[in-house]
């Protein structure tokens, strides 16, 4: 949710830019299930926006924690409602009640979008499906025509914003779930998991999600065994890719694993020391990883002091993803420091398209091109003629840019925002107007 | 010329001191910009330290490894070279902080003990010298790095194995490639030295030496050859797991260093020859 009391960089003329959005803050699940959109019903929804005479350009940020919706206005207020209306009552008219929906304007919005790309505002911190999914957001807009020039360079900015702040912090390093945090370990004792073994003691909710955090890892196998066999059968039929082994096979199996992950509902240990002991032995002590998600818990403690053999009971996991969380935390600050660069940059861009400063910069770059060529000419002709050649020149140039200057200046930045962007680029006049010569 | 020479070994420990101050703040703070500067110290202090050994060889007209000191640079200058070789293969940067800090060590250990002029004997001369301290210097160099990969296997291996994830945890290669580069530097080092004694053997047989066994610094390498052969037939005979032969890397390269600093106070030499 956005953080209003949270000072924005200052801006300049203020954007006539609109978020109404409701998030995992606002709404919980089962609201944000019925508010969410699939990519085709986005498309429908964003069509249908962009025929009202209000709004501009519209883009709708829809996933599992939150529905955004990006418009920019012609008339606020009426944009406003008919988003509201649009986008939200239809899927649950509790939506549009005071309080469960939030609304940002001009900069806060941008900075919004540009810390949601970062990953600061998702539930979980720094996860990094959200800047897929913003990219995914701009990029259907764009292709079906319901965003121009300023939600383009908008959603442009809050893709870079998210792989900046990917590339140079470590908000998205570290496990953060259980199934995670087991593949974290694994990657500091193991040299790659392709190819490595996986073995699955149980069939319950601890082992379906650690079959989950490693399928697609690469693994050579990953074999589930479970004391109930109908029950195996059915998780291994849930999740493909697993295979299923008799429970008695547990200890061969063991010493054929690189990762053991034990999760039965057992109420004593099913894996002994001396069981571990042989395993090692058999598996002549190559580095052996188990995580004991069962509690009580499946595993010997005692167990631990076995060369080579990595026991983690679910409080070393635990403490490894609140070490990971803590250190995500700490990053926030830099991200937003990224955030709030980005923002001004994406100010300059759209200070940069006001007309007056493109016109003046586009005349002095045709000055300076036409002082140049006539400093270079005026020695091949007789000095009689050096006033009129001055006089050609400039008047040459004044009527080339006769036209173009005054269709620039004909309409408000906001009507002709892409003009006034093409402009800027066809004549590479961003350097022109950040200096002051 | 000799006034270089003493500028250098000031300029040199200072050097590879501060290629290891940005290679800490690679490690710690993960400072890609601390570890630019500490990658461009380091090889600005190779540079300097080639240079520097190309001059000791012209000063003195013989292989620059004639005394402890000499012996020092010259195998703080093969652990760097191999280190640079390592980081450009692996394209890994994250054990440098520690490999540097034996670099600095070691060539700090020399500047310390530094006196000139080295013997100038006509043993010294001989090409089977050249082939020995080759050898034998290198094969310190790759005890050294097994060292170095040692210290870190034992560090990652007990936040792992107590699960205490602090300094190490996610900042090193993962234990089975730590492994892999202490073994195999082991390894090396170990047939290194072997040729060093064959070739040192030689060199002795060349000089009519029969009394070796007089030598504080042959029975020294004779007894490191040993220790780590035996070290690497325990772990080929699974009795001892990577634990153990890191712990025993680190032992090694340790009464290396005291052995040298031992011999270099009782004789003036390398070798007690003269």
């Amino acid at each position: 949710m956005p953080d209003v009391n949270r000072a924005a960089p200052r801006l300049g003329r203020s954007y006539s830019l609109l978020l109404v959005g409701v998030d995992h803050h606002k709404a919980d699940l089962a609201l944000r299930e019925r508010a969410s959109y699939a990519s085709d019903e986005a498309e429908d929804v964003l069509v249908q926006l962009l025929t009202r005479p209000e709004i501009a350009e519209a883009a709708l940020l829809s996933t599992c924690n939150r529905t955004e919706l990006y418009l920019r206005w012609h008339e606020e207020k009426t944009a406003l409602q008919t988003a509201l209306g649009t986008v939200f009552a239809p899927r649950a008219p509790e939506l549009v009640e005071e309080g469960r929906y939030y609304v940002c304007h001009g900069e806060e919005a941008v900075h919004h979008l540009l810390s949601v790309a970062s990953g600061t505002e998702s539930m979980v911190l720094g996860e990094p499906e959200i800047l897929g999914q913003v990219r995914q957001a701009g990029g259907l807009a764009k292709s079906i025509g319901t965003t121009g020039a300023f939600l383009d360079q908008l959603f442009r900015s809050a893709a870079l914003t998210g792989r900046r702040v990917r590339g140079e912090t470590s908000i998205g390093t570290g496990a953060v779930s259980l199934g995670s945090a087991v593949v974290e370990l694994a990657a500091n004792i193991f040299n790659g998991l392709d190819g490595r073994r996986a073995l699955l003691l149980g069939a319950g909710d601890a082992a379906r999600l650690m079959a989950h955090a490693l399928t697609d890892r690469g693994l050579g196998s990953i074999v589930v065994t479970n004391r109930s066999e109908d029950r195996l059968k059915a998780f291994v039929d849930s999740i493909p890719g697993l295979q299923p082994a008799p429970w008695t096979e547990r200890l061969r199996l063991s010493a054929e694993s690189d990762l053991i992950a034990v999760a039965t509902g057992a109420q004593q240990p099913i894996l002994g020391r001396s069981e571990l002991a042989s395993v090692m032995r058999r598996r002549q002590s190559r580095p052996l990883l188990i995580a004991d998600l069962a509690v009580p818990r499946n595993v010997d403690p005692a167990a631990a002091d076995i060369d080579n053999l990595f026991l983690h009971p679910i409080d070393s996991l635990q403490g490894l993803i609140q070490r990971n969380l803590e250190q995500r935390r700490r990053e926030v600050a830099r991200v937003q420091e990224i955030v709030d660069e980005e923002v001004t940059r994406f100010t300059q861009w759209y200070r940069s398209l006001d007309a007056e400063p493109i016109v003046a910069a586009l005349q002095k770059r045709a000055e300076k091109i036409r002082k140049h060529e006539l400093e270079n000419a005026l020695g091949r002709f007789p000095a009689e003629l050096h006033d009129d050649l001055e006089r050609l020149t400039r008047s040459l140039v004044r009527k080339i840019l006769h036209h173009p200057s005054t269709t620039l200046r004909s309409g408000s930045a906001d009507s002709n925002l892409a003009e006034l962007d093409v402009a800027r680029r066809l004549f590479h006049l961003g350097e022109d107007l950040d200096s002051d010569d | 010329m000799d006034s270089l020479i003493n500028a250098a070994n000031v300029v040199l420990p200072t050097a590879y001191l501060a290629a290891a101050v940005g290679y800490a703040t690679l490690f710690y703070a993960r400072s890609a910009r601390g570890g630019l500067v500490g990658s461009i110290c380091f090889r600005a202090a190779l540079v300097l330290h080639l240079g520097f050994l190309i001059l000791l060889t012209l000063r003195w007209k013989q292989y620059p490894a004639a005394t402890v000191a000499q012996a020092l640079t010259v195998t703080a200058f093969a652990v760097a070279i191999v280190y640079l070789f390592l980081e450009w293969y692996g394209r890994e940067r994250s054990t440098g902080l520690w490999i540097l800090s034996l670099v600095f060590l070691f060539q700090l250990l020399s500047s310390l003990t530094w006196s000139a002029p080295p013997p100038n004997l006509k043993a010294f001369h001989s090409s089977w010298f050249g082939v020995h301290v080759t050898l034998a210097l290198f094969g310190y160099a790759a005890f050294t790095l097994s060292g170095g990969y040692g210290f870190l296997f034992l560090r990652l291996y007990r936040e792992l194995k107590l699960g205490r994830f602090q300094t190490f945890f996610n900042r090193l290669p993962p234990l089975e490639v730590l492994d892999r580069m202490m073994t195999g530097a082991l390894v090396s080092g170990f047939i290194l030295f072997s040729g060093a004694i064959v070739a040192g053997a030689a060199w002795a047989e060349s000089l009519s030496l029969t009394r070796w066994f007089d030598d504080p610094w042959s029975i020294v390498t004779l007894a490191t050859w040993l220790f780590y052969g035996a070290a690497l037939a325990l772990r080929r005979l699974r009795r001892w797991q990577a634990r153990q032969t890191a712990v025993a890397s680190l032992v090694g390269i340790a009464a290396i260093l005291a052995s040298l600093l031992v011999v270099n106070s009782v004789t003036s030499g390398f070798h007690g020859f003269n």
